[in-house]
């Protein structure tokens, strides 16, 4: 730092890193982008308003899954030029961090972004009028939740958070002119509005305390305090700003105290926004929070850095303590409130909060894990990352099935649902295998993926690593599954014991048909990934590879 | 077909059915009364290719006139289905099998299969359950072929259970009929006793073996990992273990046919399954699945050899079921249950047959096996064909003079009448001949002047030795100590079976007349539910009788006089075993027993018409001079009322108090347990009163509990 700094050198060499290195990693996130511009500019420009918004947005999708896959392939070339299993690369100056993690997760956004459109586009909301406005938000929300998935400095944190907030909030209230949905929208902004708010000040003490933002830089600072043993004061100041940070990530997890936005949005909003809120928001937000987890906790070299490791212990006991112990009560309170709910959209909302509660688990076990054994821990974000794969298909095909009930019976209500097995039975098997995979039941996709999660757990306390609150979120995590039954059993219920009722509108849902065709599209392959597991997990494995 | 693999083929054979029970299950309502065609179709195809399966295993065979057979086999191991790595590896390969033994049984079911299918286009028309029995048909097709294919326990197991599903649900077809449900459960529940015995048998094996395939394997470093019935163990003279762990196996696997081929103890499932559709009992009571057991036991034939106890206890079930069945056969008056107990007898010669433990008995087993196939599927079918005309009903007393209305069904059932009661030239007269010649050579051993039973005694002194023993004692032991005499497998005790069997051929030939009399000769009687329309059947229906009864008059003289089966089968790996190979004898046609057995036939026959022959049906019969003895063969030997009082009324009780204990206790204990999520619940809901400043609220209170618990967990 002593010499003095070139203004042209400074400027060509971050221009030349943009160009080269960083750019070509963010491709992606360009092609989302571009295809925003594209669908403003179909609402404006004459001839392209002939364009269906919907087919623009999916071509994007499309492509941003093509070069995410791609960057998901090249991977081996990167692990061996950064030397680390995970292909470490920061790009446009550290703010945001290319690895198998970012690569994986891309690929999951994007393509859950292509199943999305097409479902919302054969379910009908948005008509064609609204679309240009709902895709360009669903492909911003998009863009902002891979920018949390890759975020490795907290200003991009937040950035990234606010980036997937602000589209969410008006998709919330995308049904015009209906008082529940405009309700919804509110209760989201200010909400949310109000979590940023403390994440940032939060963001701000820990900047303040440690002098930068970048997050392997906090890690190397948070080092030193854990060594040097910091004055009282200095560490309560820490943890709090930790903690307002956890508050932040928290809110976008919906985990408890942070969830009761998501009930009420869910239920007010329609079940497309729903699926997008509960499966890209979710994921991106598990993805935040593993990022933010190891980015404090995990020297950037991995287990490498030996010395660091040992000193960020503290720090990593205190995240796997927030964690585990948010994660185990939004579980138990999510799976609990469940019961008796009448709305199927709002019980999907509990479910979601549930399963946040289990995803968190799996991200627990990785930090307790992440100090002594970081293969092990690899293989718990691994594990996350399958469930994430999962969760993709099993709750946006849950989330589609009540919208194209909702288009035949005009009606959430579980009660509308009784005796559907007469008139339709294939919605019903259908039904049936995505809501037993959510219980986590084999030979279902949902089964392996909690059964990954559970292993690592047990992984952590056969190490003996945070012992007692890995058991009790294994406990948790069973009971919970167990609690669970109940209520997504009872769904089955109505829709095959329970008599239809005679006021019932609407005809029969045969899955031989466009709608049948997409929940067939998305239920299958939760059977078949509890099959045939080991592609997607090897995939999975591949991304946790950054933690080693 | 040149350009397709015998492997292809092979899976097809399986597969074609399986696809075609989808089918017909994906678009039964669609097809309507189309809905046979998948069935058929695919069953048809499955038929080719087994066909060019079985001459391209004969062809690799030869004409068997190099010496000894050498094993013929070809495996197909389509994919790993679990694996698991440790210090005793456990892979369970998806792999089938194709060796004269399996190429004959997929043709033998695949042949039935298909004419069977046929015929119910005919007999099934009107059912409103018409695709479903198709599709069932098409499944059992698939599992049987599957059952015979695999090269692994533990896949033989899975389709073992899969057939037992197959035939309990055709059982219960007509499942609001209360005694065809009832028929189906019994039959289920009383093979689960059999299944029971796979099951452990499977267990001891691995535990012994340490490996379930029937063929080697190679290991991933290239180590030959010799399998249970693998030509490296084959070729061992101490491959297998006899004792008391070999016994267990063997008598095992023998309670397992036992439940699958209804012998005694447990036949008493396959009479009442008569209440299933004709079709079935004819395919799967009496053709194929029923000698599921049969096979089993052929194919694990060097297990028993190394255990001649087994071996010989399967002779004695074998003829004791054989007579005992046909004792009852002969005062039964359901045309269809004189065919089920007839079946029960005539699984009872191939087992006593398996008994022997010669490879003329093995053939001769698969040989009946295959003759029986024919003739019982023939004279089920015929018996169908009676009942479809006679409005359902069976009951021979009803009835009489019907080969005046349907002279088709008469001949072709008279044909199967003559092949089933051992008439010369007809199948079974041969098949059940060279039945009585293995055992008559176990029984006279010296009568054989062929140095061969000296051979098969050596063969039994190498492999007679205790597991724990070390295979050097077994040797000394072997030739040093004579056979004590007091072992069952004396000659004494084949001469017994061998004289029960033969009285048992008399038997088959009095009840199969008394049959074919009551019901086709006499005056013209037909039932009032037949209507006025009492007709013969369909073209689609007698089409597959008149092909079954050429197969009946035919097959018999044609594989016995070329021996080309038995040559054929002695390639099969299993009989390969040196203890088996150490027992063939020169194919030889014996005049003294042909002539004995044509001799009781004659008798059984004489009997017959001069009690049933022009007479009356309904009539006083001829067996009421048997006095109590009739009365005990028509109550079955009375084996119901013991096994209710003994097994289901003791298990009845037992099953009220565990029920009592579960309605009471385990509810009430789920009912509590249940409650309490609901009450939290309804506490939690109260949070989620809708206004944001409660829930901002909860959120401040959320995080301080969070604080305090952190400061609580982080206070070391």
């Amino acid at each position: 730092m002593n010499d003095p700094v070139n203004i042209g050198t400074l400027l060509s060499g971050t221009l030349s890193d943009t160009l080269t290195v960083s750019l070509p990693l963010f491709r992606p996130e360009l092609t989302l982008s571009a295809t925003i511009v594209l669908l403003l500019l179909c609402r404006m420009l004459p001839l392209l308003r002939l364009l269906d918004s919907a087919l623009v947005a999916l071509g994007g999708a499309a492509f941003a899954l093509w070069y995410a896959w791609l960057d998901m392939q090249a991977l081996p070339v990167f692990a061996e030029a950064a030397s680390t299993a995970g292909g470490r690369t920061e790009i446009f100056s550290g703010l945001l961090v290319f690895d198998s993690f970012t690569a994986y997760l891309r690929c999951i956004l994007a393509g859950f972004l292509v199943l999305y459109i097409v479902f919302t586009k054969v379910s009908g909301i948005p008509d064609r009028e609204d679309g240009a406005d709902f895709y360009s938000l669903v492909l911003g929300a998009t863009l902002g939740m891979c920018l949390m998935a890759s975020a490795n400095h907290l200003l991009m944190v937040f950035m990234a958070v606010e980036m997937a907030s602000v589209p969410s909030y008006a998709l919330a209230g995308i049904l015009k002119g209906r008082r529940a949905a405009s309700e919804a929208a509110i209760k989201y902004a200010v909400y949310g509005a109000g979590a940023a708010g403390i994440m940032l000040y939060g963001i701000s003490l820990l900047a303040g305390m440690l002098g930068t933002c970048h997050l392997p830089s906090m890690a190397v600072e948070l080092g030193r305090f854990a060594q040097a043993g910091a004055p009282g004061g200095s560490v309560m100041v820490l943890c709090l700003g930790g903690l307002m940070l956890a508050v932040g990530l928290a809110f976008k997890l919906s985990a408890v105290p942070f969830h009761f936005w998501c009930p009420d949005v869910f239920e007010g909003a329609a079940a497309e926004v729903g699926a997008f809120l509960s499966v890209a928001s979710k994921a991106a937000a598990v993805a935040l929070l593993i990022r933010v987890a190891y980015g404090l906790g995990m020297p950037a070299g991995g287990a490498a850095a030996g010395e660091l490791v040992a000193d960020l212990a503290p720090v990593r006991h205190f995240a796997v303590a927030v964690i585990a112990l948010m994660a185990a009560v939004t579980c138990t309170l999510g799976n609990l409130a469940a019961y008796g709910q009448t709305n199927m959209k709002r019980l999907l909302a509990y479910s979601t909060i549930a399963h946040a509660g289990y995803l968190m688990m799996g991200v627990a076990a990785a930090m307790a894990l992440a100090g002594p054994k970081p293969a092990a821990a690899a293989t718990a974000v691994g594990a996350v990352a399958f469930y994430l794969g999962t969760y993709v298909f099993m709750n946006l095909a849950a989330f589609a099935i009540v919208a194209f009930l909702r288009n035949r019976l005009r009606s959430e209500e579980i009660a509308a649902y009784a005796g559907l097995v007469r008139t339709s039975p294939g919605i019903v098997v259908a039904t049936a295998v995505v809501l037993v995979s959510l219980i986590g039941l084999p030979p279902l996709a949902g089964f392996v993926a909690k059964f990954l999660v559970f292993s690592s757990l047990v992984q952590a306390i056969s190490l003996g690593v945070d012992r007692q609150l890995m058991l009790l979120l294994l406990v948790v995590g069973g009971v919970n599954t167990v609690i669970s039954l109940f209520y997504y059993l009872r769904v089955l219920k109505v829709m095959t014991f329970d008599p239809p009722p005679e006021d019932r509108v609407g005809e029969a849902f045969p899955l031989v048909s466009l709608s049948g065709a997409v929940v067939t599209a998305l239920a299958v392959p939760v059977l078949v990934l509890g099959i045939f597991w080991s592609g997607l997990y090897a995939a999975a494995q591949l991304a946790g590879a950054f933690a080693s | 077909m040149q350009d397709i693999s015998p492997a292809t083929l092979l899976v097809l054979v399986p597969l074609l059915p399986l696809v075609g029970a989808i089918v017909t299950v994906a678009f039964g309502r669609l097809l309507g009364s189309r809905a046979h065609l998948p069935a058929v179709i695919s069953i048809a195809a499955a038929l080719g290719c087994a066909v060019v399966l079985l001459a391209g295993t004969a062809r690799l065979v030869g004409d068997g006139h190099g010496g000894p057979a050498r094993p013929v086999e070809m495996i197909t191991t389509l994919w790993q289905w679990a694996t698991v790595e440790g210090s005793q590896p456990f892979s369970i390969p998806v792999a089938l099998r194709l060796d004269p033994l399996t190429a004959t049984m997929l043709t033998i079911i695949t042949s039935v299969g298909l004419l069977v299918a046929i015929y119910s286009i005919g007999y099934m028309h009107d059912d409103p359950g018409y695709p479903r029995f198709f599709a069932l048909v098409a499944t059992f097709v698939f599992s049987m072929a599957m059952l015979v294919a695999a090269s692994n326990f533990l896949l033989v197991y899975v389709f073992w259970e899969a057939v037992g599903a197959c035939s309990y649900l055709l059982i219960g077809f007509w499942f609001r009929k209360p005694e065809a449900a009832k028929a189906a459960k019994k039959a289920f529940l009383v093979n689960r006793v059999g299944d029971f015995g796979l099951a452990v048998a499977t267990f001891l094996l691995w535990m012994t073996y340490g490996t379930l395939n029937f063929h080697d394997t190679l290991s991933a470093d290239g180590v030959i990992m010799p399998g249970i019935l693998g030509q490296t163990r084959l070729a061992d003279a101490a491959g297998y273990v006899g004792g008391i762990v070999g016994t267990a196996i063997c008598l095992l696997l023998l309670l397992a046919a036992c439940g699958k081929s209804a012998q005694l103890p447990l036949h008493v499932w396959l009479p009442d399954a008569m209440e299933g559709p004709t079709p079935a009992s004819s395919l799967i009571h009496a053709a194929t699945m029923v000698t599921a057991g049969i096979y089993l036991i052929a194919r694990s034939c060097p297990l028993f050899m190394a255990c001649p106890d087994a071996l010989t206890t399967v002779s004695i079930v074998g003829a004791t079921t054989a007579l005992v069945a046909g004792l009852i056969g002969t005062v039964q008056n359901d045309l269809k249950r004189v065919l089920a107990y007839s079946t029960i007898s005539q699984l009872g010669y191939m087992f006593a047959s398996l008994g022997t433990g010669t490879l003329l008995g093995f053939t001769a087993a698969i040989f009946h096996l295959l003759t029986h196939a024919f003739f019982k599927a023939l004279l089920f079918m015929g018996a169908g064909s009676v009942m479809h005309s006679m409005g359902g009903v069976i009951d021979m007393r009803r009835f009489g003079g019907l080969r005046r209305v349907m002279p088709i069904t008469a001949a072709t059932f008279l044909v199967g009448g003559l092949a089933l009661a051992g008439v010369a030239p007809f199948a079974g007269f041969f098949s059940k001949d060279e039945i009585l010649a293995s055992l008559h050579s176990r029984g006279w051993p010296d009568a054989h002047h062929e140095d061969h039973h000296a051979a098969a005694q050596k063969g039994y002194a190498t492999h007679f030795h205790l597991a724990a023993s070390s295979p050097e004692n077994a040797a000394v032991q072997g030739e040093n100590e004579p056979r004590p005499l007091s072992r069952i497998d004396s000659p004494a005790t084949f001469r017994t079976l061998f004289w029960m069997s033969l009285f048992t051929a008399g038997l088959t030939a009095f009840y199969t007349f008394r049959a074919v009399f009551m019901t086709f000769t006499g005056p013209t009687r037909v039932p009032e539910e037949a209507g006025h329309h009492a007709h013969e059947s369909p073209p689609v229906m007698t089409a597959p009788l008149i092909i079954l009864a050429i197969a009946s008059a035919v097959s018999g003289w044609l594989l016995f006089s070329t021996h080309a089966l038995a040559n054929f089968l002695a390639a099969t790996p299993s009989f390969t075993a040196p203890a088996v190979v150490a027992t063939a004898v020169k194919p030889a046609f014996h005049w003294d027993l042909a002539l004995q057995g044509t001799l009781a036939a004659a008798i059984g026959i004489a009997l017959a018409a001069y009690g049933h022959l022009g007479r009356r049906s309904d009539g006083p019969q001829m067996e009421r001079f048997l006095g109590p003895l009739q009365t005990l063969f028509a109550r079955k030997f009375f084996l119901d009322e013991i096994y209710t009082a003994l097994v289901v009324r003791p298990l009845e009780a037992v099953a009220f108090i565990f029920a009592l204990f579960d309605r009471r206790v385990i509810d009430g204990l789920v009912d509590l347990v249940a409650g309490i999520p609901f009450a939290v619940a309804a506490v939690v809901r109260q949070f989620q009163s809708g206004l944001l400043q409660r829930y901002a609220l909860a959120g401040v209170v959320g995080v301080l509990a969070i604080v305090v618990a952190l400061a609580w967990q982080l206070r070391g």
